[in-house]
């Protein structure tokens, strides 16, 4: 069995490549909060407390369209949830700890940070100090976040508008959206989406990414229970 | 004040998601419809955004060849879906905007 102080570092060695394709992630994080008309405060706390680039981004974007507080807040919550999702999956590992270690465990988790804790509960033997390899891998992640989006924060008012580095925010989202897309149910539930996010488009205060995101999601399970109904049959 | 409290209630909302299951739920009662649908957020949910961004990015929808960050994010898709780094359709999306905008304008 590791210490706790052996697994700490692995995990902060282990998350570094990750650290280099978060650069300009956070980059653009950052530059977009200030670009939203956010002061460099409230776009620090914002990412300090939320630590997640994609609901930082959304609501960012939405800001700087006047969007309602209570429909930034539920398009925040839309695209987060995907973290109830890690949530369950690794909610078993850590069922021994104590409600502060997972209350902080909680709070530092990301897409980086789920897939490598799962990985490590996964290795043969017993849980150990293993949650320390998850605190090693967040809390490196988190730091370096905080500061790469600072920096975003901090140039973004000097990057002039014709460089359209807008449009890198709209490119990370390309970056994310095709690996989402494993099975045909997720081609059919993104084709979906994006169609009834333009036919919705004149929806008041831009409902239309949560009518079609809803709409998404009942299009791809619809495809997956024919394909299962079919198989049935077969 | 109310920008305050949006960050502070999407904080709240952002943390009580990731707790969901680790602090309060017990993950075997969980219902297989729900389950699947939680498998299709990020697809749904990235869709909804992205299309907006490169078929509307004046307000109104505009799928002519005029739209050159429709141009650009078709290129940033086709990378995508061949070279798995992150980088690669940032890279060639900013690099097809540029070029079409040098172009054009």
């Amino acid at each position: 069995m590791r210490s706790p102080r052996d697994e700490f570092a692995a995990g902060a060695r282990e998350i570094a490549p990750v650290l280099v394709g978060m650069v300009p992630f956070g980059l653009v994080t950052g530059v977009a909060a200030t670009a939203s008309g956010l002061t460099p405060l409230q776009g620090f706390a914002l990412s300090a407390l939320s630590f997640s680039g994609i609901a930082q981004l959304v609501v960012c974007q939405l800001i700087a369209a006047n969007s309602p507080a209570i429909v930034v807040v539920a398009a925040g919550s839309i695209v987060s949830l995907r973290f109830v999702m890690y949530s369950a999956a690794v909610s078993p590992h850590l069922a021994h700890l104590d409600r502060r270690w997972r209350a902080l465990l909680a709070f530092l988790m990301t897409d980086q940070s789920f897939a490598m804790t799962t990985a490590r509960f996964s290795a043969p033997g017993g849980p150990g100090f293993r949650h320390w390899h998850t605190l090693g891998a967040s809390l490196t992640l988190y730091l370096s976040w905080q500061s790469v989006v600072a920096l975003g924060i901090a140039v973004g008012a000097q990057v002039p508008a014709s460089w359209s580095l807008d449009f890198a925010v709209v490119l990370t989202f390309i970056a994310l959206l095709v690996p989402a897309v494993r099975t045909r149910a997720d081609l059919g539930a993104a084709i979906v989406a994006a169609a009834i996010a333009l036919v919705a488009a004149g929806l008041p205060y831009r409902l239309a990414l949560v009518a079609a995101s809803l709409a998404g999601i009942a299009a791809g399970m619809a495809i997956e229970r024919s394909r299962r109904v079919r198989r049935g049959i077969e | 004040m109310s920008t305050w409290l949006t960050i502070v209630a999407v904080a709240a909302v952002t943390f009580l998601l990731r707790g969901s299951f680790i602090l309060f739920a017990n993950p075997h009662k969980f219902p297989h419809a729900f389950r699947q649908a939680l498998q299709l957020v990020p697809a749904a949910v990235l869709a909804a955004i992205v299309a907006p961004g490169l078929a509307s990015p004046a307000g109104e929808v505009d799928l002519s060849p005029h739209n050159l960050r429709l141009l650009a994010g078709l290129v940033a898709l086709a990378v995508a879906a061949r070279i798995r780094h992150p980088l690669a359709p940032i890279a060639a999306g900013m690099a097809s905007l540029w070029l079409l905008q040098g172009a054009i304008g």
